[in-house]
């Protein structure tokens, strides 16, 4: 036992004790903590965020966003343009760019990508989409590509798409495709090529020194799994890592007085939402579930916008860390977001819900501090779904319950799995609930989650959930929706975005509550050169491109104490110092033993 | 004559013994599989609406990924086909990796066996150990120590202890250095077929090691020394010493052996859960278990997987079963007999 212990506490005094020192000298890697495994590496198969992030390394795509507001910047197409009935657009592919195995990337490899998405089935999972509107796609020669849609299309140049070497697959068929895991030797045209992956560990890429757009400063991106917050936080203080994300309040705020560590709260693309069930129905109209019946009316809906304090729900959910929001496209697509007009916001005030309630007739009329329906049938008695994977959705509806029987309603906390809240909502069987989306830069999606045709519909004898979770359902609306849609215009699209938005607002569907800021934080003392998306208040990783991983690199002062003690656990009983200091005393003695050991 | 006919009697009693333990552990295994099937399809949730939620996937799509899956079908159907499959030996595709149930198994027993059988090990050695020694001088400094520190260590929360030796020995806490990786099998860049891969294993597992250790010693140290003192008292052992063997010798050839029936049981009920994993301690360090796998299969719900990670956990619990019977057979006559 104590053979075994002594010849395991020599293996950490053997050379290579911290991951840094392990790399071969020169080599700089980059390593990013991940609490999500990556999913699969094939880009028809993986859904995962942190998928995606790969991905962005190791592909291109046409056409990218730009760090400083997302606005459309050239990818793979260094140019591009719409004909005059917004029908046919071509685009000019860069010359010269090669795949990481040597074979040059042309405009065929592009048009492949997409006829595969268009023809066939599977494949469409990720990418349907993106093509649902897309008629041809052909490269007439190695620099041009030209594609023709069935309408005017302004998503033409945000089409999230890896463009894929045909090469490899044209072998892979559409049967293979479903469960090809692209890990040996994965060819791809991104500034970073895929290296090695262990699942459940790593996946490490290292920089594709030629790459078109610059080749990236670094040497190697790792990223490495945890599988629990609190460790990733602790393989940050001790440099074993070099960026987190996705962190907690308090802990981010003890980072942020942590020397060598940058703490960013970065304006990120997500909401959270209060959200009503309106009246659920079917696509066809058909009512479903057990919606209580006042939440149809939009006043009683009002009222609750009224009832909801939204920057006490930033300073005390968030701590601090976001911001009131208005329309559910974020602030921080500045162009698209939107903003009621003076006298026209529901501003927290609860008298002001108090006496709508009133007026509309929801009167308290047995004296039990409900207030009941205007036919006396019925109290305002709602249930309040909370998701149990999420504390700020359970602490913000303690929050709203407290407000919400200010006004005379009363309302059943229940806290259930996401899976089942999700088949919840799809039958309809809820009155409010709280969640929220992450909004891509094109706000197409997240406008059609309002549209009649994204409420549930049948199949067979069952009801299956659609993209809408609020059942709302106003033509008015759709027509708009169908408009942005086909205007090529940013500026007017906008315009119809933020006009939708309004109506979204006042008929209040959703009471969005915050949006909320990413937490990240990065090792500073081995790593600068950070760039921020949007520029300035954004995050530095995790956004849309591939902007930090190729600018980084370490500061010219590398610090040679960077990650020795000191960067402990701020606040640790003494009792726990005492046992480090007894346990040290114990390890040091095993340890020279067993060096005595060795000489005899 | 007569002594060829018992004897011929009661080889075969034992064969009817050991047969009738193996119909058994098949049955039970045969109504796992069962059991599995429908047990997984009461969850909450919908595979293929989780696995494509919050992303622009049109209904159609949808459906056709249920259908991928096999669940457009009636559930019967469902059942007889994957009961088929499963005893042709194939487990399906997971729908969450896309890849083979039993490649993504077959990844991920290998860290869990090497973590829990390790620690299962050492546990039991040290447990046994400190049982004996604490029954022999009962009431000793020694026995007081012991079982109060094998008690605290039993009572605290795997996590929490595991934590606290992350803190202090994979970060470090003042000027004491971290001397192990917080988390992880294994480093990138690293050759696991080589020395320099192999001591990178052994760092990364002494950590988790080590908390399962502390936690699992009480255990045994504790129904080893009850059932030492158990025996303790009995007149063999008088007898014995009477009869004018030496301290240790009673204590090695007649009181250990018959104390050490209870924590056979107890070590082979273990050793069946081997296999499914520690999953506080594979979240706490990050370990690519089989503990985790399980609990990410349940969080889409990927059926395939469940059923073939439940499956694989029942067959190994149930195996240990057979196995310890057996053995108890040969360290008890009592049983043999009776």
């Amino acid at each position: 036992m104590t053979v075994v212990l002594a010849a395991l506490l020599a293996l950490t005094a053997a050379p290579g004790a911290t991951a840094q020192e392990q790399q071969p000298a020169g080599k700089l890697t980059f390593t990013v903590g991940i609490v999500n495994d990556v999913d699969s590496l094939n880009p028809f198969i993986g859904i995962l965020a942190e998928t995606y992030e790969v991905w962005a390394l190791m592909y291109d795509y046409l056409v990218g966003y730009s760090q400083k507001d997302f606005s459309p910047v050239p990818g793979l197409a260094e140019s591009w343009e719409v004909s005059d009935d917004e029908l046919t657009w071509t685009y000019k592919i860069r010359q010269g760019v090669k795949w990481s195995d040597g074979q040059p990337l042309t405009a065929k490899d592009a048009a492949y990508t997409f006829n595969r998405i268009m023809k066939g089935t599977f494949e469409q999972t990720n990418y349907g989409n993106y093509v649902s509107n897309i008629k041809t796609v052909q490269a007439p020669d190695d620099t041009t590509l030209v594609m023709t849609t069935k309408e005017p299309s302004p998503t033409m140049l945000r089409l999230a798409v890896p463009i894929l070497p045909e090469h490899i697959w044209k072998d892979i068929d559409s049967k293979e495709v479903t469960t090809f895991d692209n890990e040996k030797d994965a060819v791809g045209s991104g500034p970073f090529v895929l290296a090695e992956r262990s699942t459940g560990q790593f996946v490490r890429l290292v920089a594709n020194k030629s790459y078109w757009g610059g080749a990236p400063k670094i040497d190697e991106v790792v990223y490495r799994v945890f599988n629990n917050a609190d460790a990733q936080l602790q393989a940050l203080k001790k440099g074993e890592i070099d960026f987190a994300d996705g962190l907690d309040p308090a802990p981010f705020n003890s980072l942020k007085n942590t020397e060598g560590i940058t703490a960013v709260a970065g304006d990120y693309s997500g909401f959270d939402e209060l959200a009503f069930n309106t009246g659920a129905a079917l696509d066809t109209g058909e009512p479903i579930g057990d919606g209580h019946p006042a939440l149809k009316d939009k006043r009683v809906r009002q009222a609750i916008a009224h009832a909801v304090d939204k920057q006490a729900l930033v300073d005390r959910v968030l701590g601090g860390y976001g911001t009131p929001a208005t329309g559910i496209i974020p602030a921080l697509y500045q162009n698209l977001t939107f903003q009621p007009a003076d006298g026209e916001a529901f501003n927290f005030d609860l008298a002001e819900a108090n006496r709508r309630l009133d007026e509309a007739g929801y009167k308290d009329t047995d004296g039990d501090k409900v207030r009941e329906m205007p036919d006396g049938s019925r109290p305002l008695r709602f249930r309040l779904f909370a998701r149990q994977e999420s504390n700020t959705s359970q602490q913000s509806v303690q929050f709203i319950q407290g407000w919400l029987r200010d006004i005379g309603i009363a309302t059943e906390v229940k806290v259930v799995e996401e899976n089942r809240l999700t088949e919840i909502i799809g039958q309809g069987e809820f009155d409010m609930f709280e969640w929220g989306w992450v909004v891509e830069p094109d706000p197409d999606y997240q406008l059609s989650t309002f549209t009649c045709g994204a409420r549930s519909y049948k199949q067979g004898g069952d009801v299956l959930a659609n993209l809408s979770d609020s059942f709302y359902c106003n033509p008015e609306y759709d027509k708009l929706y169908e408009q942005q849609k086909v205007t090529i215009d940013p500026a007017k699209r906008a315009e119809i975005v933020k006009q939708m938005q309004k109506m979204l607002y006042d008929d209040a569907p959703y009471v969005v509550t915050f949006y909320y800021d990413e937490l990240q934080a990065y090792r500073s003392d081995r790593f600068t050169g950070f760039q921020a998306q949007p520029d300035p208040g954004g995050v530095v990783l995790f956004g849309y491109g591939t902007y930090s991983y190729r600018n980084i690199t370490t500061p010219q002062a590398a610090a040679a104490s960077a990650d020795d003690g000191g960067s402990g656990v701020p606040v640790v009983p003494i009792a726990i110092g005492v046992a480090v200091l007894g346990g040290a005393g114990v390890l040091l003695a095993l340890r020279r033993r067993s060096t005595q050991d060795e000489r005899e | 004559m007569a002594t060829a006919a018992s004897r011929s009697l009661t080889l075969s009693a034992g064969q009817r013994r050991l047969g009738a333990k193996l119909v058994g552990a098949v049955l039970s295994l045969a109504f796992v599989l069962v059991f599995n099937f429908f047990l997984f399809r009461v969850l909450p949730g919908d595979p293929a609406k989780n696995l494509t939620r919050n992303r622009l996937v049109p209904a159609e799509q949808v459906q056709v990924l249920r259908e991928s899956f096999g669940l457009g079908r009636p559930l019967p159907q469902q059942f007889v086909s994957y009961v088929g499959d499963t005893l042709t030996g194939d487990l399906g595709i997971s729908y969450k990796f896309r890849r083979p149930v039993s490649e993504v198994i077959a990844e991920r027993i290998w860290p869990t066996v090497l973590l829990l059988g390790l620690s299962t090990v050492l546990s039991t050695v040290i447990g046994l150990w400190i049982g004996i020694r604490g029954a022999w001088r009962r009431g000793s400094v020694f026995d007081r120590v012991s079982l109060g520190a094998s008690l605290a260590l039993y009572a605290m929360p795997e996590f929490w202890l595991g934590i606290l030796l992350l803190i202090l020995f994979g970060v470090g806490v003042g000027g004491f250095p971290g001397l192990f990786p917080t988390g992880g099998l294994s480093s990138p860049n690293t050759e696991l077929a080589s020395l320099a891969g192999i001591v990178d294993v052994a760092r990364h597992l002494f950590l988790p090691c080590l908390t399962l250790t502390l936690a699992y010693i009480a255990e045994y140290a504790l129904v080893m020394r009850s059932s030492l003192l158990d025996e303790l008292g009995q007149d063999y052992l008088t007898t014995a010493r009477a009869k004018g063997l030496r301290d240790a010798l009673v204590l090695r050839r007649h009181a250990v052996p018959n104390a050490l029936l209870p924590t056979t049981t107890l070590i082979f009920l273990n050793l069946g859960f081997v296999v499914s994993g520690a999953i506080t301690i594979e979240t706490v360090y990050s370990w690519p278990g089989l503990g985790l796998l399980s609990y990410e299969a349940l969080r889409t719900p990927d059926y395939p997987l469940l059923q073939g990670v439940f499956l694989l956990f029942s067959a190994a619990v149930i195996l240990a079963n057979v196995v310890a019977d057996l053995l108890y057979a040969y360290l008890d006559p009592r049983v043999r007999t009776g």
